[in-house]
């Protein structure tokens, strides 16, 4: 369903950073959505990055940087950690959001569950699992204009910024205050994710599972999120 | 005693990890499968590595080292302190040198300071406190310290632990990581106005820049020796000279492992066994724990980009780890009769201005016959023909009741 005139989003990206969008939320923009991107400490793999000293310095970062949209209230879209940032705002700052759209979000951990631990993969590898059809070129090629030396430091960079916020096994404590979540919510999940298993969806409650995506499944199975998320947000 | 300090450093290692170690298992750090381990074989090699570490002693070394690992299979002291209150107990004259605790593991690391100040007291002023930031594999992965915040917590610990040990009063600490409102060790450390501080590092440029500035002592923990070593070294005297402090050699400590036997010829057959069973059995570790975000700087990021010597042996280790011959070759590991090892630890501590020697004279799954003698020809042989290297200059980081 088309998006009204002027209609806009905030998107919440995932572990491996904002490379673009993703074919899904291209799906949405095509529709008319704008999507207005938070600029979150170090997910720009920009030089300088300081680590935030804890849990409530990243969510201070999050709400001055979706206050520096000037948009809102209105749906969010979060992914992966971006999922977990995104549940929170609901629960801290209902007032901005409308609509929550949550992709496989971390926060919540599930020992029956554990997946693997995204950040025990060498290096040159971590994009890997994240996805179930491949790795995009897109994520392999971010930084590629910065040269030979400066590319891996930005890389390097975003991951400390996602890492930081997951570490050591991306609970923070969600599960006791979901309930808090006032606004339509909308849970998606792949059924191959191997970071944040699809047994750990139950805990976040009512859910759909996107079959043959992985953690990131806006990438892996874009034309079925996209069709989820204007279902919902269409409503 | 004037000259250069050398001293003996203890890793403490599993010495019975299978020959196909390498092909069965992942890696000797963080998922090393518990099921390797015998209680029977730690128990009697914690009683041998402490008897050599006091026979050390009596051979002459000036100080004693041990330090902190988690969750690995070559270096069985998660608590450091525990043995060194051992060996603090033991001997009389050697410095009992810690390197030491990682202070961003404890919280409050306020525990840090008093567990040192009880070692200095032990040893009757003979301690050296060291604090590493501690590698990843500890720290992230087996601790689960979140990499993006474990320097700066690392920075602020240690002010807090030079606090507790300095401040008369009892303070408030109110730091980014750490808040406690009442700190007041007891006991207060003997060496005044505290033990000497320094800092194990494997070549970042925070831990130099730290050094230099605030005239702590750089360890260079490196296991790959002097050639791979020198690019560490190099890169902490610039930092010296940056921060207008004198290059004092006694500034700087580096480890160097070393076999001593009559001939060079017969250290060639005799070490070789140790040393491959260090150097591919307890370094084989999965690449996976080595790099978590934000543990290395961002400088140190691009450093480490653009240096070949280090990608070089990286790159050999992962592959199956080094030949002998490639051990000896590229200094990982100093071998020969007494005449050729001084020279070489002469030329060492020379090249890279180092006024603390610490070598390591057991190593992998030596017996303790071979490290005995390695240790008694070190003594005799070796150590006192170093002695005159820097006796021109102070070591203003020695504890005050070492010999």
């Amino acid at each position: 369903m088309p998006a009204e005139p002027g209609q806009t989003l905030i998107y919440l990206p995932g572990l491996a950073g904002d490379p673009g969008s993703s074919p899904a939320l291209a799906a949405l923009e095509a529709d008319g959505w704008t999507v207005a991107r938070p600029q979150l400490p170090g997910f720009d793999g920009e030089s300088g990055f300081r680590c935030p000293d804890d849990y409530l310095g990243w969510l201070t970062a999050l709400w001055d940087a979706v206050d520096a949209t000037g948009v809102g209230p209105c749906p969010v879209v979060g992914a992966s950690v971006g999922g977990m940032l995104a549940a929170d705002l609901a629960v801290f700052r209902p007032e901005a959001v409308s609509r929550l759209v949550l992709l496989a979000p971390f926060g919540i951990f599930d020992a029956d569950h554990p997946g693997i631990d995204p950040y025990a993969v060498p290096t040159a590898k971590r994009l890997e699992p994240l996805f179930e059809r491949g790795v995009p070129e897109v994520f392999r090629t971010r930084f590629a204009h910065k040269g030979d030396t400066e590319a891996p430091v930005s890389r390097y960079l975003t991951d400390i910024a996602a890492a930081s916020l997951i570490w050591p096994v991306g609970d923070r404590g969600l599960a006791h205050r979901i309930h808090r979540i006032t606004c339509p919510r909308l849970v998606l999940w792949g059924a191959a994710d191997q970071i944040v298993p699809v047994g750990t969806a139950a805990a976040w409650g009512e859910h759909q599972v996107i079959e043959g995506a992985g953690h990131l499944l806006e990438w892996d199975q874009p034309e079925a999120v996209a069709a989820a998320m204007r279902s919902f947000l269409g409503r | 005693m004037v000259g250069v300090k050398v001293l003996w450093f203890h890793l403490m290692p599993y010495p019975q990890l299978p020959e196909d170690f390498r092909e069965r298992y992942r890696s000797v750090w963080v998922d090393l499968d518990a099921g390797l381990l015998d209680p029977e074989v730690v128990a009697s090699s914690y009683e041998t590595y402490l008897d050599q570490l006091v026979f050390a002693e009596a051979c002459g070394f000036d100080g004693l080292c041990v330090n902190e690992h988690h969750s690995n299979g070559y270096g069985l002291m998660p608590s450091p302190n525990l043995m060194a209150s051992i060996v603090a107990n033991r001997t009389s004259r050697a410095a009992v040198v810690v390197l030491g605790n990682s202070v961003a593991l404890y919280d409050p690391p306020t525990r840090v300071a008093e567990e040192m100040s009880m070692l200095d007291l032990l040893s009757r002023g003979r301690l050296v406190s060291g604090f590493p930031v501690g590698t990843a594999m500890d720290t992230a992965y087996a601790y689960g310290a979140n990499p993006g915040t474990l320097r700066a917590k690392y920075y602020e610990g240690i002010d807090l632990v030079l606090q507790a040990w300095t401040r008369p009063e009892p303070f408030a600490f109110n730091g980014r990581f750490t808040k406690q409102r009442w700190v007041n060790i007891w006991p207060r450390p003997m060496q005044q106005p505290h033990p000497p501080v320094w800092i194990p590092g494997g070549g970042s440029v925070e831990t130099w820049d730290l050094c230099a500035e605030r005239d702590f002592v750089y360890a260079a923990l490196s296991y790959y020796g002097h050639l791979v070593g020198k690019e560490a070294m190099d890169g902490f005297w610039e930092a010296v000279e940056r921060a207008g402090k004198d290059p004092n050699p006694y500034r700087a400590g580096f480890l160097q492992f070393v076999g001593v036997a009559d001939t060079d010829a017969e250290a060639y057959r005799l070490y070789k066994e140790p040393a491959e069973y260090f150097f591919q059995r307890s370094l084989h570790f999965y690449p996976g724990f080595v790099d978590p975000p934000g543990y290395s700087s961002e400088a140190s990021v691009r450093r480490k980009l653009q240096s070949s010597v280090r990608a070089a042996a990286m790159t050999t280790q992962a592959s199956g780890g080094p030949t002998w011959d490639e051990m000896l070759e590229r200094g990982y590991v100093i071998i020969g009769s007494p005449d050729t090892v001084r020279e070489k630890l002469e030329d060492v501590a020379r090249t890279l201005n180092v006024g603390h020697l610490m070598t390591l004279l057991h190593f992998g799954n030596m017996s303790d016959e071979l490290a005995r003698q390695n240790t008694e020809l070190f003594g005799t042989k070796v150590l006192p023909g170093l002695k005159d290297i820097w006796s021109e200059h102070t070591d203003h980081w020695w504890p005050t009741n070492a010999r």
